[in-house]
């Protein structure tokens, strides 16, 4: 994985660890960006897009990490994601956290080839911000 | 009391090149416009690039995909064209998929998350792709047209009243103009393509401006990587020639000058006819140096051969017209994309003309134009090179075409009947069997207030250009080709046999 992709999925993680969050644990904010992303990604491409892309993401990023064997993408409205506490109670909360990390990485890579740097940046920092924003 | 000032509507620059002038001076603020037409016409394009050129971060553009075109691929497409600021996407321009409350059926649903989205974001301008799945959804449908009819109509009464210019895109056809979007809308812009054998041209028409004087008629258009790019077709009111100095311009040959009581009248357009070889193009390009030599810019429009071709042969006797070129006193332009508008061909000859300050062009050949067009267009020849003639003419500049004739012998006519009327001068130039050798003639048969000469005079392309000679005043018959004596006595031996 790139390093920006890498870069940018922490980035988003961080950034739901702040304020009445930080000491969230890892696997939990992590679990909890990505479902915060899947909001910005049903908002720009509706659910069906963000579900195709989550799904993408994380069919490659289960073939690097086992911890994301038990993760599900429950579909409707706003796709969100199962199976957290199960993966975290086999793997530990610092592999589950390492694998949506991955994750999220590779979904950052995959908007990137699909829409170009600029604008997947700019979706990235608009889910970065919301996060911020809830937070506070 | 007080009376109060008439409220005028301000207009959004298109940011479209020439669809401002079609809609008579740009998009009226706050309307509810439609823009229709088949798959492919442009439509996204289109109002991709009105969002680009207006939207802020401030007065931002939303966009709401409906169950169209994903909004993943039309970001993936739309980022080629050259208007797309990537700067601009998610901020000034805020992309919102409708596709879960349309999937529902829900009609006031749609329109409640439309109404919430623009109240929060205050956006300038409102764009909804494609408007059309929206009402031919299952599920609406189901609720009857009398609720589609109710739904367009609140949803432009809050978009007006959100201060909104609106843009509901569509793929409509000419029987679905009963729908009541037609009647709601302020606007409605139609684009269409025409295929005719392998040409494809697309044409843009605005059915209806509320509070606007549009340009009526189809108008041609193109799609490149900048956009849309639309080609008004030429008006009628520029077609009125400016009364103006009767000044005469040297054509560059000094015996043809002679012949024309001292040169071509300006703003006159003149016709070289002949058949192949016979230095048509010479002349012209005689023409065009002239006004070089008089610092007088130029602008050759090629149909025929690439423009580094014919600069290559023209510079042969006209050495520095590539300087000419670089210094930006001459430009030759190359049409010949076999699907040209003729307003498409005038839009590149007038940008041409005004990028140089130029007063002397060639077109170089009537024929070679008229092969360019699309063939929809051919069948216009005659009224295509009317408007554009006479736009040029209008403008003061001086217009020299080539015409090819392409049997020059006794039944051929003197010109192409279908464009000798757009001429004010009509020069000849004819092969003639003269001594059992083929020589060239030429002869003005047509000058618009100004003597002219009637004889037919010899003359030579030389590695220098046309040097017109003398008349051929002895000889009957020069018309047929194949001139006799007029004096019964001894034949004349011309001095290279004797």
């Amino acid at each position: 994985m790139s390093a920006n992709g890498r870069e940018t999925a922490r980035r988003l993680i961080s950034s739901g660890r702040t304020g009445r969050a930080a000491s969230r644990p890892a696997a939990a904010a992590a679990a909890s960006a990505c479902d915060r992303l899947s909001r910005e990604l049903s908002w720009w491409f509706g659910a069906d897009g963000c579900h195709a892309l989550i799904t993408r993401a994380l069919a490659q990023a289960k073939a690097r990490h086992p911890a994301l064997g038990e993760i599900q993408l429950r579909s409707g409205a706003q796709p969100c994601i199962d199976g957290l506490e199960k993966a975290i109670k086999t793997y530990g909360d610092a592999a589950t956290a390492e694998a949506f990390e991955v994750m999220i990485g590779l979904l950052v890579e995959l908007l990137e080839r699909l829409i170009g740097d600029d604008i997947a940046l700019k979706l990235m920092d608009q889910s970065i911000s919301n996060n911020v924003r809830e937070e506070a | 009391m007080k009376k109060r000032a008439r409220e005028l509507i301000k207009s959004l620059p298109s940011g479209v090149p020439g669809l401002d002038a079609v809609l008579g001076g740009g998009l009226p603020e706050f309307s509810f416009n439609l823009i229709a037409g088949g798959p492919g016409a442009g439509k996204t394009t289109l109002t991709h690039q009105i969002m680009f050129a207006n939207a802020t971060v401030e007065r931002p553009a939303l966009y709401f995909t409906v169950l169209g075109e994903p909004t993943m691929k039309l970001l993936r497409y739309q980022q080629q064209f050259t208007f797309f600021d990537p700067n601009l996407a998610g901020t000034a321009i805020r992309f919102i998929n409708l596709s879960a409350e349309v999937l529902d059926g829900d009609l006031d649903a749609v329109l409640k998350r439309i109404v919430a989205e623009t109240e929060r974001a205050s956006p300038g301008i409102v764009a909804i792709d494609s408007f059309r799945t929206i009402g031919g959804h299952k599920g609406v449908l189901d609720q009857g047209l009398l609720d589609l009819d109710g739904f367009v109509q609140r949803l432009a009464l809050h978009l007006t009243t959100w201060e909104t210019t609106s843009f509901l895109l569509g793929e409509y056809a000419e029987q679905d103009q009963r729908s009541p979007i037609f009647t709601v809308a302020d606007g409605v812009i139609w684009l269409s393509q025409d295929t005719n054998r392998n040409s494809v041209v697309r044409k843009l028409q605005v059915i209806k401006t509320r509070g606007r004087a549009p340009m009526p008629g189809l108008h041609t258009f193109r799609i490149t990587d900048a956009g849309l790019q639309i080609y008004p077709r030429i008006p009628e009111q520029t077609q009125q020639r400016k009364m103006q100095k009767r000044e005469r311009l040297s054509t560059g040959v000094a015996g043809l000058d002679e012949m024309i009581s001292g040169g071509v009248i300006a703003g006159d357009a003149v016709m070289l006819t002949g058949p192949a070889g016979c230095g048509k193009s010479t002349v012209a390009t005689q023409f065009i140096v002239a006004g070089l030599n008089n610092k007088e810019s130029g602008v050759i429009a090629v149909f025929e051969e690439y423009p580094e071709e014919y600069l290559a042969r023209a510079n042969k006797r006209n050495p520095g017209l590539k300087k000419m070129i670089d210094a930006g006193k001459l430009e030759i332009i190359y049409l010949r994309p076999l699907d040209l508008s003729v307003d498409e061909a005038l839009a590149a000859i007038l940008e041409a003309v005004a990028r140089l300050g130029a007063r002397r062009v060639v077109i170089d050949s009537l024929s070679g134009f008229e092969v360019a067009l699309a063939p929809t267009f051919r069948e216009d020849f005659r009224e295509s090179l009317y408007r554009l003639v006479g736009t040029l003419t209008a403008a003061g500049i001086t217009v020299f075409m080539t015409a090819e004739v392409a049997d020059p012998f006794p039944d051929a006519p003197f010109t192409s009947e279908k464009v000798s009327f757009i001429t004010d001068e009509i020069i000849i130039q004819r092969y003639v069997e003269i001594e059992g050798e083929l020589q060239r003639v030429m002869a003005v048969i047509k000058m618009r207030g100004s003597d002219h000469s009637h004889e037919f005079r010899k003359y030579e392309v030389t590695a220098k250009g046309i040097v017109v000679g003398d008349a051929l005043g002895e000889y009957d018959g020069i018309i047929t080709g194949v001139p006799t004596l007029r004096d019964c006595g001894p034949r004349r031996v011309p001095a290279s046999r004797e």
